[in-house]
């Protein structure tokens, strides 16, 4: 069993330790006996989507971000149909934005980004740091995490999370936060976000086995740790939630 | 009139303030509703010096207040760390004679990275030394470009930078401003080849986000550097620390003074660095200068002698959320070659507000505990499982690891087992939770 993921600009869009994701995801495969290669794309290689069972970006500065904008349409089309051949795309933190039709700057300059979404954003001088509990429309437990954005983004129909108890959503507080179509999955949450949500990866788990026809075992392996830190995490904030 | 009003009511407010043990924004605070722009009117001394940046900002201003009053100058400084406006402005005031002339040869002020702006928008700095740019508290500080964008507009064009060559982002500034000085650190016995460390914001040109090309790194990604894309690149030195030697504790300034140094890490070595070339810009002698920093010891309790049980113990402040702090006091334990515990405690993320965020843990350089010498690595606190999953992506063995979350249950079993030496590692915010539990040393 071979896994191939791809890893959008590792060095620049890691901005909040982002490259866990791609490490946790990579060891839990790896603990249910697939072998998984990772790739980094960068501004220097020819990347190669074909055979691409996963496409990780996390999050970088607002300069990183155009920078990345301005370097995708060389290989938007071997990324796209990548995507159309099931290949799952997860991207968060401001990697979110790049999915939809555009980015606008604090500045006003129009940023024109994949169209893989029918979403657009607005990058404003105020930063929102929060902290944040999701719920999700697609797994049962609340998300937690943290997000660190200066945008809003509108026009998303379908989101990741249906609401926030706490952090602010797509372009509203306590509004739908994220995106999700299909194969699709894009969250403004910063940093470690599977390594801090066990049932996210378990899900991406599991629809990356189903793409490849392979069953999971009865049993799956536990990591008491990242239960534990998630329950932690969630009873804390949840405590500041208030009445 | 406003303004001798503001300055009587700052002075009046800050006495009774300090009977009753209040801070020093207050006073500030009133001041600034009665007479705005009453830092434009008052009459402030020849040299105006700030220091803003990510890590030693502190130990910076302390080291140029002793060497400024050794060659005899009246320094005036925030030692209260009261950096934002109101803080500084209660400082100004204070020290203001009525007719609004403020005492003094040299005003210097310790300034808060996202506050420049605020404090310096009815005067400026004189010089204005910026000494690193890292990521730190991103939950407050956004990411280091964001800090970049909001010291800018701080920056008058008659202040004098003096800047960090080894420093990428902090050499941006120098872009279309005249008046600036450099100082770094030539290639010497402390530089390597590779880059060392979990993240590398220096891979990327600050300018263009071309390929970067280090010809040596210092630490982290402070070294030598040029863009392979658009030429930016390290610039040549004013003031150059030209050998460092951490073994045997010497630091040579041009070539031609040595100092023997107190406390022997890199960080320091740049502390040193940045204080020396404002003290010679505001006229101070190399021979007094070096008196000072000789063998200089700084008091602020970052390092704390304790013991418990059989056990002798070292605390090592850190700041949470700041991976280049963490990543220094890792450096330290795996230079010393004693076997040895290091405990970390993670267990309020900060004493100022909350979060629950801890993607920093994943940027510190953690692998720097796989050596034989530790022995064991105890991760306590509320945050203990996410240290350990933390340590699971780290070369560290499983069984050298130990998790707990009361602080309480790692102090007993220190007291109980063994008497090897104790690091521990932690934040501001913790560290009392442990040392009320040891034997502090005086
Ligand atoms: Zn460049």
């Amino acid at each position: 069993m071979e896994l191939k993921i791809l890893h959008l600009y590792p060095e620049l869009m890691s901005l909040y330790g982002e490259y866990a994701n791609v490490a946790v995801l990579r060891r839990h495969l790896e603990d249910l006996g697939v072998s998984v290669t990772v790739t980094g794309v960068t501004f220097e290689n020819e990347p190669d989507f074909s055979g691409a069972d996963m496409i990780y970006m996390g999050a970088g500065t607002e300069r990183s971000q155009k920078a990345v904008l301005a370097d995708m349409p060389r290989y938007a089309d071997g990324l796209k149909a990548a995507v159309e051949d099931g290949a799952l795309l997860l991207f968060t933190g401001n990697a979110m934005e790049v999915i939809g039709k555009s980015v606008t700057d604090a500045a006003g300059k129009v940023h024109p980004a994949l169209g893989l979404a029918d979403f657009s954003t607005v990058e404003t001088d105020r930063r929102t740091p929060h902290d944040v509990i999701a719920v999700s429309t697609l797994w049962e437990e609340r998300a937690v995490g943290f997000m660190n954005k200066c945008s809003r983004t509108s026009g998303v129909t379908s989101p990741l999370f249906s609401s926030l108890p706490m952090g602010f959503g797509n372009d509203v507080e306590g509004g739908g936060e994220g995106y999700v179509s299909g194969n699709v999955f894009a969250t403004h949450i910063t940093g470690p976000v599977l390594v801090k949500n066990p049932a996210f990866t378990a899900l991406l788990i599991r629809r990356l086995f189903a793409r490849r026809g392979w069953e999971l075992p009865a049993e799956l392996p536990a990591y008491p740790y990242e239960a534990a830190a998630y329950a932690v995490t969630l009873k804390e904030l949840t405590a500041r939630l208030g009445g | 009139m406003r303004m001798m009003l503001a300055i009587i009511v700052c002075k009046a407010l800050r006495f009774v303030g300090k009977i009753v043990g209040k801070g020093s924004s207050l006073p500030g605070k009133y001041a600034l509703k009665l007479c705005p722009d009453v830092l434009r009117r008052v009459r402030l001394p020849e040299h105006i010096v700030a220091v803003t940046g990510s890590n030693g900002k502190t130990s910076t201003v302390e080291m140029i207040a002793a060497i400024l009053r050794a060659a005899g100058k009246n320094v005036v400084y925030n030692a209260e760390g009261s950096n934002q406006i109101e803080g500084v402005t209660t400082l100004i005031l204070t020290n203001c004679s009525l007719s609004g002339k403020m005492r003094g040869d040299v005003l210097l002020l310790e300034s808060d990275e996202r506050y420049a702006r605020h404090s310096f928008r009815y005067f400026h700095p004189t010089h204005f030394v910026i000494t690193n740019l890292y990521r730190d508290q991103l939950t407050r500080n956004g990411h280091p470009e964001w800090v970049y964008d909001a010291i800018l507009p701080a920056i008058h064009p008659d202040t004098t930078l003096v800047l960090n060559a080894d420093d990428p982002l902090v050499s941006c500034f120098a872009i279309d401003h005249e008046k600036v000085k450099w100082f770094g650190l030539d290639q010497c016995a402390v530089s390597t080849c590779e880059h060392h460390g979990v993240y590398d914001d220096g891979a990327r040109c600050p300018v263009c986000k071309g390929k970067m090309d280090y010809s040596c790194y210092h630490y982290n990604h402070i070294g030598h550097y040029r863009c392979t894309k658009c030429g930016f690149h390290r610039q040549k030195t004013d003031f150059t620390a030209t050998e460092v030697d951490l073994e045997k504790g010497t630091l040579t300034i041009d070539g031609e003074t040595t100092i023997e140094l107190a406390f022997r890490s890199i960080y320091n070595v740049y502390n040193i660095l940045a204080a020396w070339s404002v003290c010679s810009l505001c006229g101070v002698e190399r021979e007094t200068m070096a008196a000072v920093i000789n063998n200089y010891i700084l008091k602020n309790g970052r390092m704390v002698r304790f013991r418990v049980g059989a056990h002798k113990g070292v605390l090592l402040t850190s700041k949470h959320e700041n991976s280049v702090a963490y990543d220094t006091n890792l450096r330290y334990i795996r230079e010393t070659k004693a076997p040895c515990t290091v405990l970390v405690i993670v267990d309020a993320i900060s004493r100022k507000y909350f979060t629950g965020e801890t993607s920093w843990l994943w940027d510190i350089d953690f692998n720097q505990l796989s050596c034989d010498h530790v022995e064991k690595v105890m991760l306590y606190g509320k945050y203990c499982n996410d240290l350990a999953v933390r340590f699971q992506y780290t070369n560290l063995p499983p069984e050298k690891i130990l998790v707990g979350e009361e602080i309480s249950e790692a102090v007993s079993r220190l007291q109980e087992q063994g008497h090897e030496d104790v690091y521990v590692v932690t934040c501001f915010s913790d560290r009392d939770k442990l040392l009320r539990m040891v034997e502090v040393e005086g």
